[in-house]
């Protein structure tokens, strides 16, 4: 009564897709176990490494080839743009290698003012370079603190490939390089630099194995400190990885799952180390490589990307017309360095991958396949890479990849489309912001029309997904895309024929991809609030899509995939405040409702009566007199069949989300399904009335019962709140109190303890709610209460429970049990008395306690807050409840009714037996099931 | 109490028993022939159908089936009974039964010594 059953809790959470999954995909299955993390984890760190990393990956050929000289005849194949289905290793590494490397060279010089330790190094940058380059640098101490570390620094980034193998390979190595660094700077870069030491050429043991390598990227890396920084934040998303976000989907998790975080236990603390570190990085030295670097994280960002551009622009497109020419031409430079024949070309410095600003500029080159492997390239880098997305959002990379969703080919469309899905995947919303801000929603949704190619739609609509798990993004979604991924998607993939063909039998719905990713948006938008439910409702096909797509999801009994959970949390949303929000629901309110619990209390039990169909089959029901049957009385006609929103409350749905609670094994579904009867039945007018109704006809009440012993505490919650709303329903309320008792009572905890499901709060609270509702106005149930041990229980909670809200709501109960007077001489058998039946006071008067606010904090800030989210049945219905409940006054209110003796006598003796399923509703005769 | 194997048999699309039950705690207990507790609301076999797979497994009219598949069978609805005899995926079905005639032995064994 109190705290009103919360009608509908719209699915705030949203679900994004994984942006990397190509990535990740490619490394993990193709490499051997140690292998293929570290060129994940190492992807992630190193921009340019990644790149070749992933080749390698992707080609077993390469790794070994990467130690030795094969690299050069590697780094050829690349230059196609890729065709395979993880385009974007390739691509990377096509791109990567040839570009970059002058460009480090090229001095940018911008003055750092706060060069930290290993700015310093950047000084010597040019010397450092040698001196990686010649490995002969073997002593880690000769070279000073600072270069050295500069040293590891930059190997990292470009070595990280190679890294990888190291790590492997020199673990040994590793161990001292941490300390040099401790004696050079502080020990925050030290850590962070950790991770690369391996890379760093100083060591011997690392000079033997990977010597040529290393230097090689050495060089290159230097020149790209900023790369090197982002490369350090890589490694932060490492973690990340392992945790993906809270909602993110599944096939987040599998490519994640792969990587094993144990192995590498360093790692983590790398990358936490690298977040503190990188800020003093990014600062770094002025000298040389400055511009570069600064770019990602300085404001002058975007002027050097300017400037670079040109560069850039005139040296990309030769080396990847010609990659040996631009492979010679960087040799030039490196070629003084280090002997041609000792590495591959892979070690060749000349193949550096390009940095972050020209990745970027390479999207607006004028041959497509350099925008497409730019692209791909792009997506590949900000695989699980927040801070590569953020670079790559403020080197304003973003409006570019969108206006490629218009490119005329489709492999350009396809990988920006691919790069814009991983960027727009994660929690920082700017990413989100800044894709909708140069209109990518209406270019997304143009190309799903335009396209037929399953992997760009998926990739769409996963964007699209991704979009549209944050708030202000949702109705823009629904305004540009609703209708499309409706014909475009939903409908097509559901099976529903909008008119169907008589030759063609239903067609069932597929599961696909895509179909999954736009459930999974529209599912989003779905909880943005009356307009976006109203838009939703009214948008032509998707409510009877839905509904038969999960019909067809019973039919197969294929109900625990994402599709389904999906489908079920749009229709529960859509089904949220129905009664309030459909047009044309005014006419069917119920005028009962608008009295308030007590005073309509006879009231209702007539109503309720009539809704257990006694009539029909009244065979000595007193309740033929105020027969409402709502069968014929109030159900309105329809003239023809039942379409679009109308569909969501038919009390057809309701066999529907029983099938759903009894068959699927999905929490989330579950709960969805509950959380839709819950909606359905919450408010009072004629369909909600049919509803409670027809979930006790179709034996829904032993279903729910049953799911309040869910191992998932929100399945729980849900069912309870559901149980609570069925509740209005006389009938059902006396099914409940005598069926559902001793299950509702089993998850309180006792006293201190909790029983073996530790359930949260929220649901111990939403239970003791149902309980309350459920002996409100019904002594018998109370009754039952105290046969199922609950009084113990209730008092320990009363007394004990850290929580207010279980207290208090716990204490709602206790009093409403007191006030049964005949009651209250068992109850003093047992050994209990009044106090325990009142409010504790604890610190606060009593008075104030057992008053509104103990309600108030519970219910009525969700309500009033956020109609959408949590919010309880029906305001008026709240209201009423509310007052009742609440307050001394409310319970002198409340005690004449309960003493209504004659009511309950009336009742009870309309139900002589009370089972699960009303006995009304029950075939008269014995069923008899043949199996 | 007694284990009873069913293989079903297949009919086109369809899995049989060759049994039909009654019972259920939604149903009205004391319009159960077979029970000696007309509150019990067990699921109980009330026909077998000749030459079936379950005659042929064993199963008699009147037994009450304690679990299926260790499912347990006693406080369940009418068709969450039937949901687990049919299932589509199960070729064997694993039945507990109690028998009447069974206790009646046992009882009278007991009794007698």
């Amino acid at each position: 009564m109190m705290q009103e059953p919360q009608e509908v809790v719209e699915e705030t959470v949203t679900i994004e897709e994984d942006p990397g999954t190509p990535t990740s995909h490619v490394s993990v299955v193709t490499s051997d176990d140690g292998t293929t993390r570290r060129t994940e984890t190492k992807d992630n760190v190193t921009n340019m490494k990644v790149t070749k990393v992933v080749k390698t990956i992707t080609r077993r050929t390469f790794q070994p080839v990467i130690l030795t000289e094969s690299k050069a005849s590697t780094v050829p194949p690349s230059t196609p743009t890729p065709s395979e289905t993880k385009p974007v290793t390739k691509m990377v590494k096509t791109v990567t290698t040839r570009t970059v490397r002058q460009v480090p060279l090229g001095p940018d010089g911008l003055p750092l003012p706060e060069g930290s330790s290993p700015l310093g190094s950047y000084t010597d940058s040019i010397d450092r370079r040698y001196m990686k380059n010649g490995e002969r640098f073997i002593t880690p101490q000769a070279s000073s603190t600072l270069t050295r570390s500069y040293n590891n620094y930059s190997d990292s980034y470009n070595d990280t490939p190679d890294s990888q193998f190291r790590h492997y390979a020199l673990h040994d190595g590793y161990g001292d390089v941490p300390d040099n660094y401790g004696s050079l700077s502080r020990g925050v870069n030290y850590r962070p630099y950790r991770p690369y030491m391996p890379t760093g050429g100083y060591r011997p043991e690392n000079s033997y194995t990977l010597p040529i390598r290393k230097d090689d990227y050495g060089h290159v890396a230097q020149p790209q400190v900023p790369m090197g920084s982002s490369t350090v934040d890589l490694n932060r998303s490492q973690p990340e990885r392992f945790q993906p976000e809270p909602y993110g989907l599944e096939d987040d998790r599998r490519s994640l799952g792969p990587d094993d975080e144990e192995p590498y236990d360093l790692e983590p603390d790398y990358s936490t180390a690298n977040r503190r570190t990188l800020p003093g990085r990014t600062i770094r030295e002025p000298l040389r490589n400055g511009p570069r670097v600064r770019g990602y994280e300085d404001p002058i960002e975007t002027e050097l990307i300017d400037e670079r551009h040109p560069y850039i622009h005139g040296m990309y497109p030769a080396p990847l017309a010609q990659p040996e020419r631009g492979s010679l031409a960087s040799l030039d430079r490196m070629g003084g360095r280090r002997s041609p024949s000792i590495d591959s070309i892979r070690k060749d410095p000349r193949w550096r991958d390009p940095d972050l600003p020209e990745v970027i500029a390479m999207l607006g080159h004028p041959i497509d396949p350099v925008k497409s492997n730019a692209a791909a390239y792009l997506q590949h880098l900000c695989y699980e890479n927040d801070k590569i997305k953020k670079d790559v959002r403020q080197l304003k990379g973003i409006p570019v990849l969108v206006g490629l969703l218009d490119h005329p080919k489709a492999e350009v469309h396809r990988k920006a489309c691919g790069a814009l899905r991983n960027i727009s995947y994660g929690k920082d919303h700017d990413n989100k912001v800044a894709i909708k801000s140069c209109d990518g929603i209406p270019a997304l949704i143009r190309l799903l029309r335009k396209t037929n190619d399953m992997e760009v739609r998926e990739l769409i609509t996963g964007t699209l997904w991704n979009l549209s798990s944050y708030e202000p993004l949702k109705m823009v979604i629904i305004n540009h895309g609703l209708q499309t991924m409706t014909n475009e998607v939903i409908i097509p993939h559901s099976g529903w024929e909008q008119e169907p063909n008589e030759d063609s039998k239903p067609r069932d719905a597929e599961w696909t991809t895509v179909f999954k990713n736009t459930s999974g948006c529209l599912r989003n938008v779905s909880s943005d609030g009356a307009e976006a439910r109203r838009r939703l409702r009214e948008c032509e096909g998707l409510v009877d899509a839905l509904l038969h797509a999960l019909q067809s999801a019973v039919g197969k009994k294929d109900m625990d995939n994402k599709s389904v959970e999906n489908c079920v949390c749009i229709m529960r949303n859509l089904s949220y405040h129905v009664h309030k929000e459909v047009p044309g629901a005014e006419k069917f309110q119920d005028p009962s409702a608008l009295q308030g619990p007590g005073s309509a209390g006879t009231q209702r039990k007539k109503n309720d009566d009539a809704g257990c169909f006694g009539g029909k089959k009244a065979k000595g029901r007193k309740n033929g007199e105020h027969n409402k049957n709502y069968d014929t009385l109030d159900l309105p006609k329809r003239t023809e069949p039942t379409k679009g929103f109308e569909l969501l409350y038919q009390p057809e749905v309701v066999r529907l989300y029983l099938s759903l609670l009894t068959e699927s094994q999905n929490f989330n579904t579950l709960e969805a399904a509950a959380g839709a009867l819950q909606n359905l039945s919450a408010g009072q007018w004629t369909w909600s009335n049919y509803i409670r109704a027809t979930v006790r006809k179709e034996k829904g009440l032993p279903i729910l019962v049953e799911l309040l012993r869910s191992d998932s505490d929100k399945v729980v919650r849900a069912v309870a709140i559901a149980l609570r709303n069925l509740s209005i329903d006389r009938r059902n309320k006396d099914l409940i109190g005598s069926y559902a008792m001793r299950d509702l009572v089993s998850n309180l905890p006792s006293g201190q303890q909790r029983p073996a499901k530790n359930l949260e709060e929220d649901t111990v609270v939403a239970i003791l709610n149902t309980i309350h509702e459920i002996i409100t106005d019904s002594s018998e149930n109370a009754r039952s209460l105290i046969t199922a041990q609950a009084i113990d229980k209730l008092v320990a909670i009363n007394r004990t429970s850290q929580s207010a809200r279980e207290t208090k709501a716990a204490s709602h109960v206790l009093q409403t049990v007191w006030s049964y007077k005949e009651l209250r001489n068992g109850l003093t058998k047992d050994g209990w008395n009044k106090t325990h039946f009142q409010p504790i006071a604890t610190g606060t008067p009593k008075g104030s306690k057992s008053c509104k606010p103990g309600y108030d904090d519970t219910t009525l800030p969700l309500m009033e807050k956020n109609q959408d989210g949590y919010s309880t049945i029906d305001q008026r219905d709240k209201d009423s409840k509310y007052k009742s409940s609440d307050g001394s006054s409310d319970l002198q209110e409340r005690e004449p009714l309960k003493n209504d003796t004659n009511r309950k006598h009336y009742i009870r003796s309309n139900r002589p037996t009370v089972s699960l399923v009303d006995a009304c509703d029950v075939k008269p005769q014995p069923v008899d099931s043949w199996v | 109490q007694q284990r009873i194997e069913i293989h079903k048999l297949r009919d086109g699309d369809n899995l049989i028993l060759g049994f039909s039950i009654g019972g259920g705690i939604d149903q009205d207990p004391s319009q159960n022939p077979f029970s000696e507790d007309k509150t019990d609301k067990g699921i109980y076999v009330t026909r077998v159908s000749k030459g079936g797979p379950a005659e042929v497994a064993g199963l008699r009219m009147g037994d009450k089936i304690m679990q299926v598949n260790g499912w347990d069978m006693t406080m369940v609805t009418h068709d969450q009974a039937r949901k687990k005899l049919t299932k589509k995926n199960e070729d064997v079905v694993r039945l507990l039964v109690t028998r009447k005639s069974l206790e009646n032995a046992v009882r009278q064994s007991m009794m007698q010594h």
